[in-house]
């Protein structure tokens, strides 16, 4: 028992969910309306887009490397998702269209961080301007919608009478096997390791390289899927669908506790800092702010975190500096008076 | 051939002028209004505020940061000049400054995060472009006018039909045909170019981001050095988000907000090392010359609509970091 509680407690995943539950209990506090069931399901129901986009990207950053690219190929899988659609196409055909994009834009990003070496965030922001630009070639400038009956009611549709989406069912099972992967298998570790350690994962004859390349082509294989996701959630998929979405995702990650520096997190708290970023504007509202504060909250929330978990961990490490001499000067001490005795 | 390669790629400034009458020679051969002088420079509100503040993220570039925020902090400036010349009722000149002043705050509280807390620059100013963005529209929602339609109708015109005031800064031409822009952004240049290359400032700069452990023990500041590079970019965009606001006069909260990736293209194209250290000015005054070029041109030869010129701005940007790469690997195998 106690175990439990140490693991949970040192965990950070852990701090974002009481941090998610007690920002619903604040707003519940002060609009009990909001504190119904239906209302709270309806938040992570919402959230699905996000919880795909930041667990893609968690990925990425685990192995100490960012990914801007991530909203423009939403778009783009979005938009072909839509034209499929459009004409009553398969699901297995927006899947199969969705890897592959997803794929080729993470094997590019991939090359270019992991074996050209190029700055992570100056390559993704080149890609980023690409498939962005293939957007509009794609749609033609023009909006696609006008979507089959069956695609966007399948978003709506339940488990039952639970109100749990069937989206957000698939999307949990996703987390959860990933987490096991992530834990449990030799090439799931390897994510964090590299991120903690490039130089020393190498030593010890850990495949630095191909494990920032399968990161990248994970995170585009998810960005891509999250593309169904939102055509077939939202109706419709203009041309600028997904822009800024990737600074939301990278947000949610570092509210679930993923360092951005690497080696640290888990995909648990990927999908849960995405119900945060989602929900914020939704809380706003039961709060009786308007929506329009949801950037500056958003923003509050990522550099107070992220100065506060700095400061922490330049704490700790002054700390345990501060120990290391403290033991060294006793046992020098101590060597002395044995000394004086003799 | 090697020894070529590498003679081009130290004398970058070179190959991007090579680069840039390149793009006179197409686009000119294309279609001959390329050439007109008043058809390039009536454009230049598109690409001036890129220009600008590609010229201060040079500065942070070279500390080792980056400043993903300055995109946001020209709408921040445009809009609280709007709200507080037209619902406050300020003077002109008194909201500018304020409109200033937000901006430095905004650029020295990342700075600070980023300076003396260490944190990593690329999450502050993230978080940054959200708070200034947000931040923007909560501005907006003080004025009487919806902000979809943006705030209008700024002091400019005198009788004899001269643009005066605050609207001289977007409308003034100098012997009739430079754009006050284009004056404003040379003298910037110059500015630019004494602080960052004939100054003390500039060396510490430089020492900074090529080994900040060196520059600490010899005595730099180095944490203030960091700090006051990100206020010069709040001020950078301060300045492109006042004229952007007198050329279209308007005072949006999103104005400038697709910015980025033309900026930190500008400034890598520059020659720019993104792990700091390496950059130069003029370099990057001359990159985004190229990028503005490529974008007017490619609009007037190829009928491309102003929106798909991310893509070809995406791919320059990849190749030339590919390039170089591919070009360091070579070179260190021999």
């Amino acid at each position: 028992m106690n175990k439990i509680i140490k693991v949970l407690t040192e965990s950070r995943w852990f701090s974002s969910l009481l941090f998610l539950i007690a920002l619903f209990l604040i707003t519940g506090a002060i609009n009990p309306t909001f504190l119904s069931y239906g209302n709270i399901i309806t938040c992570f129901n919402s959230s699905i887009v996000f919880i795909l986009l930041a667990v893609g990207i968690s990925f990425v950053i685990m192995t100490g490397e960012i990914d801007v690219s991530i909203g423009s190929t939403m778009g783009l899988s979005a938009a072909i998702a839509g034209s499929i659609a459009q004409q009553n196409g398969s699901w297995v055909m927006m899947v199969v269209y969705a890897i592959l994009l997803g794929l080729a834009v993470g094997f590019v990003n991939g090359v270019g961080v992991a074996i050209l070496k190029v700055p992570s965030l100056i390559f993704t922001l080149g890609t980023y301007g690409i498939v962005r630009g293939l957007v509009y070639i794609y749609s033609g400038g023009r909006t696609v919608e006008n979507f089959s009956g069956a695609f966007t009611r399948f978003s709506n549709s339940t488990v039952g009478n639970t109100g749990i989406g069937i989206y957000l069912l698939i999307v949990t099972v996703i987390v959860l096997i990933i987490n096991v992967v992530e834990t449990k298998t030799r090439q799931g570790k390897y994510f964090l390791a590299v991120g903690d350690n490039y130089d020393g994962a190498i030593l010890v004859g850990i495949p630095a390289k191909r494990t920032k390349l399968i990161a990248y082509i994970l995170c585009g294989i998810f960005a891509a899927i999250s593309g169904i996701a939102f055509s077939s959630k939202y109706g419709q998929v203009t041309i600028i669908a997904g822009s800024g979405y990737e600074m939301s995702a990278i947000a949610a990650c570092v509210l679930g506790g993923i360092s951005l520096s690497g080696g640290l997190g888990n995909v648990i708290g990927a999908a849960i800092g995405a119900v945060i970023m989602s929900s914020i504007s939704r809380l706003l509202v039961f709060l009786g702010f308007s929506s329009e504060y949801d950037n500056t909250i958003t923003g509050i929330l990522l550099i107070t975190i992220v100065v506060l978990d700095s400061l922490l961990r330049q704490r700790n490490v002054e700390n345990a500096r501060r120990e290391r001499l403290i033991a060294r000067s006793c046992s020098k001490k101590e060597i002395r008076k044995g000394h004086s005795q003799e | 051939m090697k020894n070529k390669l590498t003679n081009i790629f130290k004398n970058w400034e070179f190959t991007l002028l090579a680069i840039l009458i390149l793009e006179f020679v197409i686009f000119g051969s294309i279609n001959p209004k390329f050439f007109r002088i008043a058809s390039i420079f009536s454009n230049i509100n598109n690409y001036i505020s890129i220009c600008i503040i590609s010229l201060f993220v040079t500065f942070v570039m070279i500390t080792g940061g980056i400043d993903i925020q300055a995109s946001s902090i020209v709408g921040l400036t445009s809009i609280t000049i709007g709200v507080l010349w037209n619902d406050a009722g300020l003077n002109i000149w008194m909201a500018v400054a304020i409109a200033v002043l937000l901006a430095a705050f905004c650029g020295a509280l990342s700075g600070f995060f980023i300076a003396y807390c260490h944190v990593q620059p690329m999450v502050v100013t993230l978080g940054g472009s959200f708070l200034y963005s947000g931040l923007a529209q909560v501005i907006s929602n003080f004025s009487k006018i919806p902000a979809y339609q943006g705030i209008s109708g700024f002091p400019g015109k005198n009788a004899n039909g001269d643009y005066i005031s605050f609207r001289f800064l977007g409308k003034a031409k100098l012997f009739d045909l430079i754009p006050i822009q284009i004056v404003i952004y040379l003298i910037l240049i110059i500015l630019c170019y004494v602080l960052l290359h004939q100054s003390k400032y500039g060396r510490r700069i430089f020492l900074v981001g090529d080994n900040p452990k060196a520059a600490e023990y010899s005595g730099i500041n180095s944490r203030l050095i960091i700090f006051s590079t990100y206020v010069l970019t709040g001020i950078g965009a301060a300045i492109a988000g006042i004229l952007l606001t007198a050329q279209v006069d308007s005072a949006k909260y999103n104005l400038g907000s697709t910015f980025t990736l033309s900026i930190i293209t500008a400034v890598v194209l520059g020659g720019t090392l993104t792990s700091g250290g390496k950059g130069s000015v003029i370099g990057t005054a001359l990159a985004a010359l190229v990028i503005c070029l490529l974008r007017f041109g490619l609009t007037l030869c190829f009928n491309i609509s102003s929106q798909n010129l991310d893509l070809p701005v995406g791919i320059m940007l990849i190749l030339v970091v590919s390039l170089r790469q591919i070009n360091r690997i070579v070179h260190h195998l021999d």
